[in-house]
């Protein structure tokens, strides 16, 4: 096999750089992959004590001040709902949410995953956005994943799988079609994909 | 003494070519390079040669190594790099496809630059390079190659980029108007258009480039069309390259739109490819078109909406229209703006295509939408890259404001944004600013607020209030109480408050042109209106465009926040009365719950409370001046910053503090201390007196009551209590008393009890407060002596109760009973108007008593929004419970600006109150109009006698109460059911000027359509046409769906015929719609099946005259199923015997040239060629051989008809 030029750079975006996308960070960090996660959203959502009263945040805010604020808000409520656990996770692999459509410094990505539809939409139309100077092209994929802890974590595996396939291949442009297709026999779900460039 | 580093720098290349270990290879070719570029050009020129021989080195990332090289010389040293350009073209070829990738991007970018210097070049020195022309020619070479790679088979990572650079080709080389002029500045960073070639060029020939570039979307267009034969990601990639061919360059849009719109591979041949992906690429680059301000893409929005509604997308391309209609609108108001002070340099330079499209006004909860938005404002800046500086700036006077003044850290804003709060305040303030235009959607913004975040909302701008009361010397010693400055005011507030004396005054003004104090202030008409108004211009806009943050960074909340308070505080003192205000002026500051409580008040269009009275404006000026008093201004320069980056950014070029400097020197000073008359003094204290008092009635909470009796104590001191003064405080103190018992009695039972209701139906006697009471229990809110609402449904529930037993119970107090279940029926409050409306509806319109009186009031409501004259309709009526209305509107007014649960009723209070007769004159509100109907509508669902006069009214009802009577109707078919005799008498019967109605809400008949007959579906058939085309589509499928029992009423091809058969003129259809409808029939390939088409057109050629569109048709069909040429071959010689049209003859056989030779042959028949026309033959070719034509062939065919039909035969 032919020497790769380098690792390829990954992205997990959902909405509020919480749950899906840095369950996923997580898991592909601890797996070795070279990986960065973001939010589409306007604001960081967090569910506070009623479906009408969420916490926000400021993408950019870290995740540590957060938990403390949650902390001192209701410990047992955001305890119990695993807000807490997950905002200390979450300072373990980042200190702060960041914003999807802020990451141009961030430099260019191979391939970027994306939990939910809208964002998906988000994504692909801020990449049309932007100047495609380095006509680098970009993968994004949508993997449907519930915003919920549980779902979260299932997502997260699928997604590494498939990086793990994706990363397998020498250009995923030949064989993007046999690799979803097969996983979604597999896992029975749907997948969406497109191409972009930086 | 150059042969050191030179001789040093071919060993390095030499080993990157030889070395055994990759990682010398590479680091030697590393430093290669760095010596070549310390070398200067024209001697390491000499050693290119031994760099184009590592082209064939065995390692893949040298060969990438060395595209950079490439690439890199080509960019710094772009006169000697054309012996390195074989570099580009062999490794185009390369087996491994990073290289070759590399080497498409470094191309690429050598190619734009090429392009660029040629451009410059040329414009500069008048003639171009023998060098670079010979650069040129390896260009176009690089470009053949590139383009054999798009298509020929090969690796998709290659040819991603391969077609990614057919879009760059396409950008490059079609015109983009709107960068017309020429490269004017040496290094713009403008990419190269080939509009820049307008004046001519001896290398570039713009013709044949573009021409080029039609060719090059042509070969984009044919690999869509191929895409069965391609990977998906090669499809999805051409699909986006069209896509950003198409929004970035309108020439092509309608082409690229078609194709985009016609694609419609048949995925079940190609095995492995990912078919909803291709879709959804389709779909997002319809969205995306969407998006697009460009007014050729705007057109076709109908096109893309209808499209996107067939792939499920529907909701979202409504969503992106609404922002986009925003953001467009917006930036009208901003260019509008822009203009009116364009007197000043400083305005003319504002990219108006920028920042101020970015305003929005939705809630915040709907945090999608504002990224959609967002992005729908950067995709307004269509064709203006060059705008991308811009930001830059923003960015970078935001976090200077944000350093410069004092945030208070707690706030989770630690990169410098804003709290949903502070978002919802400056959106608040924004809309408040605009004046009418943002009344509406103040209004569904504050219905949507949750009453905890309304709460957040006023207690955050509580800290706006100044640290320290006004002093208060003016209006006598009163003591102020403590608890005022323990409201924690932000420092930011006070010195927003002074700011906008010269600066927010003038933006209001320019709204609402009424409230304008220079109109009014003598010492400001000198003053030119575009210096003072220019630093504000953008005011609102730049709150707007702060969180929609698509620009990233924020500027820092207080800012904005302290912008809000001004924007609101205008409002609120130009709303005052009289002198009033003058006073208030100062209490207002005193007093922070009711300026809290009133704030809301505010929000709702403020505008449309009466005009302000002259004494408004100093009334203003004066509160300003006080605040400008204030001792702990800290900072005043850099608080000027703060609040006004988006000055600074409009006006890079003027030093900022000067320029905002500038402006406050130009006006007037203001006065201070405004000297008051003893008389004056004397009716302001009691005014004062008299709005306490007043206020007193609506506010319970504790913390103000102290303060405000302390404050009576003084003014009642002050004033030597006269009489007047005595009876009023006296009278309220009674009232109160009453007021207070009565409540205190009704709050002491549950809601559910029902011993109220019993106790009301058994007294021998109800006193007329006992009926107030009642009549407050059902529509007045409750407020618990913590100003909270405690209004609960039980309560109206309860009082409607009672009033329904005592209408069944009490005859003598039906009358009375009945004016309250009336008025609660056309409350202003959903909640309880749904209820009165099931009470009256369900059980008082059975009681036959007075059942006439209900129909009777409600046709006079119906009436009323009909003909625009509500108050006055209203307060006929309701003149015995006019005394309570007075109450509930006072009521209201505390309740709504405290729980907000109201949706619209603020301004719709102030206007019953206020202007009961004005109102005559101004339109109905959409939800005025509901309020007004819904009653009559609850009615028709019991009787539906009464729906005729809802037809019979709606020819002259105004565009609102339409609305509202459409919105209704469907509810009340449902509800009647769609076997209504009345209904259905109406719909084949309608009365004039309801056409319109039946039209727009035959659609409510869709739902009924299976289970008509033949006979019952015809009639209506054009009006189903007429419909919107997903709805007659709808309509479609009941009607060949059927029922179980009668089968479909009309079979595909009836359905056809039917279509055909509507006349444009007879049945006021646009023939387009029309030509959709066929269109829609033809889509559906499974249903209207070639033999459906045959059938069809069968019957329609023996029609006479032929339909209109007949020939269109029959073109379609062959369109669609190319077998039906030999049909249509009979049909046409049917035709031509039954002496068709020569002009559209001719024009079908010029579109199927095929046809003319078998046709020719057919009707050169003897017995058929005596009997046909000449003009005929001509067309067919056969004229020359027919010299003894007779020559009355002009009547032998039906000429007008011809006429007609020519002109409709739309043959495209």
């Amino acid at each position: 096999m032919r020497e790769r030029m380098k690792q390829r750079r990954y992205a997990m975006v959902c909405s509020s750089n919480q749950n899906r996308s840095m369950e996923a960070h997580s898991l592909l960090k601890r797996q070795g992959f070279d990986v960065s996660s973001y939010g589409t959203g306007a604001h960081v959502k967090l569910p506070g004590p009623s479906l009408r009263e969420p916490n926000v945040y400021d993408f950019g805010t870290p995740y540590k001040h957060m938990l403390d604020d949650l902390r001192r808000k209701d410990l047992e409520l955001y305890k119990r709902n695993g807000i807490l656990p997950m905002l200390k996770r979450n300072s373990s692999v980042k200190t702060a949410p960041q914003r999807w459509q802020d990451n141009a410094a961030d430099g260019s990505f191979d391939v970027v995953f994306t939990f939910e539809e809208k964002v998906f939409d988000m994504v692909i139309e801020d990449l049309n956005t932007r100047e495609h100077v380095l006509m680098k092209s970009v993968l994004i994929i949508n993997l449907e994943v519930k915003d919920n802890h549980e779902e979260a974590a299932v997502g997260a595996r699928l997604a590494l799988e498939l990086c793990q396939e994706i990363e397998a291949t020498e250009s995923w442009e030949d064989s993007i079609d046999d690799i979803l297709t097969a996983f979604e026999k597999q896992h029975r779900r749907k997948l969406l994909y497109s191409v972009s460039f930086y | 003494m150059a042969g050191a580093p030179r001789d040093q720098a071919l060993s390095l290349l030499a080993a990157a070519n030889n070395h055994g270990d990759l990682a010398v290879k590479l680091s030697s070719l590393k430093q290669a390079k760095d010596i070549l570029f310390s070398l200067d050009p024209s001697s390491a020129v000499d050693l290119f040669p031994y760099l184009v021989e590592l082209q064939s080195s065995p390692e893949t990332l040298v060969r990438k190594l060395l595209l950079d090289l490439v690439e890199e010389i080509g960019l710094k040293a772009m006169e000697h790099s054309s012996v390195l350009m074989p570099v580009l073209l062999t490794l185009l070829r390369d087996d491994d496809s990073a290289v070759a990738k590399q080497s498409i991007v470094s191309g690429s970018i050598i190619f734009c630059c090429v392009l660029e210097e040629m451009t410059l070049q040329f414009h500069r020195h008048g003639k171009v390079e023998r060098w670079l022309e010979e650069l040129w020619s390896w260009m176009a070479k690089f470009k053949d190659a590139v383009f054999a790679i798009a298509l020929e088979p090969g690796s998709a990572a290659t040819k991603l980029l391969a077609l990614k650079f057919l879009e760059t080709y396409v950008l490059l080389f079609t015109s983009d108007k709107s960068e017309t002029e020429a490269p004017v500045a040496e290094g713009s960073r403008r990419a190269f258009n080939i509009s820049w070639l307008v004046g001519g060029h001896p290398v570039l020939d713009p013709y044949s480039l573009m021409s080029e570039a039609n060719r090059t979307l042509r070969i984009l267009l044919n690999l869509l069309q191929s895409a069965s034969s391609l990977p998906s990601s090669l499809t999805i990639t051409v699909v986006n390259c069209l896509a950003s061919i198409g929004r970035k360059r309108p020439l092509h849009y309608g082409t690229i739109l078609s194709a985009l719109l016609d694609f419609d591979p048949n995925f079940e041949m190609v095995k492995g490819c990912h078919a909803s992906s291709i879709l959804y690429s389709v779909r997002s680059a319809l969205l995306g078109f969407l998006r697009c301000t460009n007014p050729t893409i705007m057109e076709s929005r109908d096109r893309l909406v209808r499209a996107l509604r067939t792939m499920n997308a529907g909701d979202a391309a409504d969503q992106v229209i609404r922002q986009v209609d925003k953001a467009i609108k917006n930036a009208e108001r901003a260019l509008r703006d822009g203009r009116l002070g364009k007197d000043d340099q400083l305005s003319s330079q504002v990219p108006v295509t920028g920042d101020p499209l970015k305003k929005r006004s939705v809630p915040l909860d709907n945090e999608d939408s504002i990224n959609k938005h967002e992005m729908a404002s950067k995709r307004l800046r269509y064709g203006s890259e060059t705008n991308s500086t811009l930001p830059v700036q923003i960015n970078d006077n935001g976090r200077d404001g944000s350093s410069a003044n004092g945030l208070s850290p707690d706030l989770p804003l630690l990169d410098g944004e804003l709290n949903p709060v502070e978002k919802m305040i400056a959106v608040i303030g924004a809309l408040v600013a605009e004046g009418e235009r943002g009344a509406e959607s103040l209004e569904i913004l504050i219905s949507k607020i949750h009453p905890d975040l309304l709460a957040d909302i006023v207690i955050t701008n509580m800290k706006h209030l100044p640290k320290t009361p006004p002093p208060l010397t003016r209006f006598g010693n009163v003591p102020v109480p403590r608890q005022i400055s323990s409201l924690n005011a932000s420092v930011t507030s006070s010195l927003v408050s002074d700011l906008p004396t010269a600066n927010n005054l003038p933006t209001d003004s320019k709204r609402d042109p009424r409230r304008d104090p220079r109109r009014l202030d003598p010492r400001r008409v000198a003053v030119p209106a575009g210096l003072a108004s220019t630093p504000t211009l953008e005011d609102s806009d730049a709150m707007h465009s702060e969180f929609n943050g698509s620009i990233s960074l924020s500027k820092p909340s207080s800012l904005l926040v302290g912008t809000t308070v001004e924007n609101k505080s205008a409002p609120l003192i130009s709303r005052e009365e009289e002198m009033e205000s003058l006073s208030v002026s100062g209490i207002g500051q005193m007093t922070p719950t009711e300026e809290v409580l009133e704030e809301p008040e505010e929000i709702a269009p403020a505008k449309q409370a009466k005009t302000s009275d002259p004494t408004d404006s100093p009334a203003h000026t004066n509160d300003d001046s006080v605040t400008t008093e204030f001792p702990d201004i800290p900072v005043k320069d850099e608080a000027d910053r703060s609040s006004f980056p988006e000055f600074y950014e409009h006006s890079p070029v003027l030093p900022n503090a000067s320029a905002s400097e500038d402006t406050c020197h130009d006006l007037p000073p203001l006065p201070v201390y405004v000297d008051l008359t003893q008389d004056q003094q004397q009716s302001l204290r009691r005014l004062a007196i008299k709005r306490i008092i007043d206020s007193y009635k609506h506010l319970y909470a504790a913390d103000c009551s102290q303060l405000r009796l302390a404050l009576l104590a003084g003014l009642v001191a002050q004033i030597d209590a006269d009489d007047e003064v005595v009876v009023m405080l006296q009278k309220h103190v009674v009232v109160d008393y009453q007021e207070q018992k009565a409540t205190a009695l009704l709050g002491s039972f549950p809601a559910s009890d029902k011993s109220f209701s019993k106790l009301l139906g058994e007294v021998p006697i109800l006193p007329d407060s006992a009926l107030k009471l009642l009549g407050n229990l059902c529509y007045a809110d409750v407020i618990d002596q913590h100003g909270k609402d405690i209004r609960d449904v039980e309560r109206i529930t309860q009082g409607l109760g009672a009033v329904w037993s005592l209408i069944l119970g009490r005859p003598r107090y039906r009358q009375a009973c009945l004016d309250i279940a009336l008025k609660c029926a056309v409350h202003l409050q959903d909640e309880i108007r749904a209820k009165a409306i099931r009470l009256v509806a369900n059980k008082l319109y059975q009681l036959s008593y007075i059942s006439e009186n209900i129909e009777q009031f409600a046709t006079q409501m119906l009436l009323s929004a009909v003909d625009n004259h509500t108050s006055d309709l209203e307060h006929v009526q309701s003149v015995s419970t006019e005394q309570i209305a007075e109450g509930v509107v006072g009521s209201q007014e505390t309740s709504v600006s405290d729980s907000q649960i109201s949706d619209s009723g603020n301004s719709e209070t102030d206007s019953t109150r206020n202007r009961p007769v004005a109102q005559s004159t101004s339109t109905v509100s959409l939800l005025e109009a509901q309020r007004l109907i819904s009653l009559f509508f609850a009615l028709c669902t019991k009787k539906p006698d009464l729906l005729r006069l809802v037809f019979n009214i709606y020819g002259r009802a105004p565009k609102t109460v339409k609305q509202a009577f459409h919105r209704h109707i469907p509810i009340l078919i449902r509800a009647l059911g769609s076997s209504c005799t009345e209904l259905l008498n109406i719909v084949s019967d309608p009365p004039e000027g309801s056409e319109n109605l039946l039209v727009l809400d035959v659609s409510i008949l869709i739902p009924m359509l299976p289970s008509l007959s033949k006979n019952e579906v015809l009639p209506i058939f054009p009006r189903l046409v007429a419909l919107p085309l997903e709805k007659f589509q709808m309509a479609l499928a009941h009607i060949l769906q059927g029922s179980a029992h009668t089968g479909p009423a009309l079979t595909p091809a009836e359905v056809l015929v039917a279509i055909h058969g509507i006349v444009p003129e007879k049945d006021g259809l646009a023939l387009k719609k029309i030509m959709d409808a066929c269109s829609a029939c033809f889509e559906q390939r499974t249903v209207f099946t070639q033999q459906v088409l045959a059938k069809a057109l069968t019957r329609m050629v023996d029609q006479t005259p032929l339909p209109l569109l007949f020939m269109r048709t029959v073109i379609q069909s062959i369109d669609a199923f190319p077998s039906l040429v030999d049909f249509v071959m009979e049909i046409l010689s049917k035709l031509v015997s039954k002496q068709l049209p020569p002009p559209q003859l001719e024009s079908a056989l010029n579109k199927h040239a095929n046809l003319r030779s078998p046709l020719a042959s057919f009707a050169s028949q003897p017995n058929l060629r005596s009997s046909l026309p000449r003009s005929t033959l001509a067309v067919l070719g056969l004229a020359n051989e027919m010299h003894m034509q007779q020559p009355h062939r002009s009547s032998s065919f039906n000429s007008s008809d011809a006429g007609s039909s020519v002109h409709g035969a739309t043959l495209t």
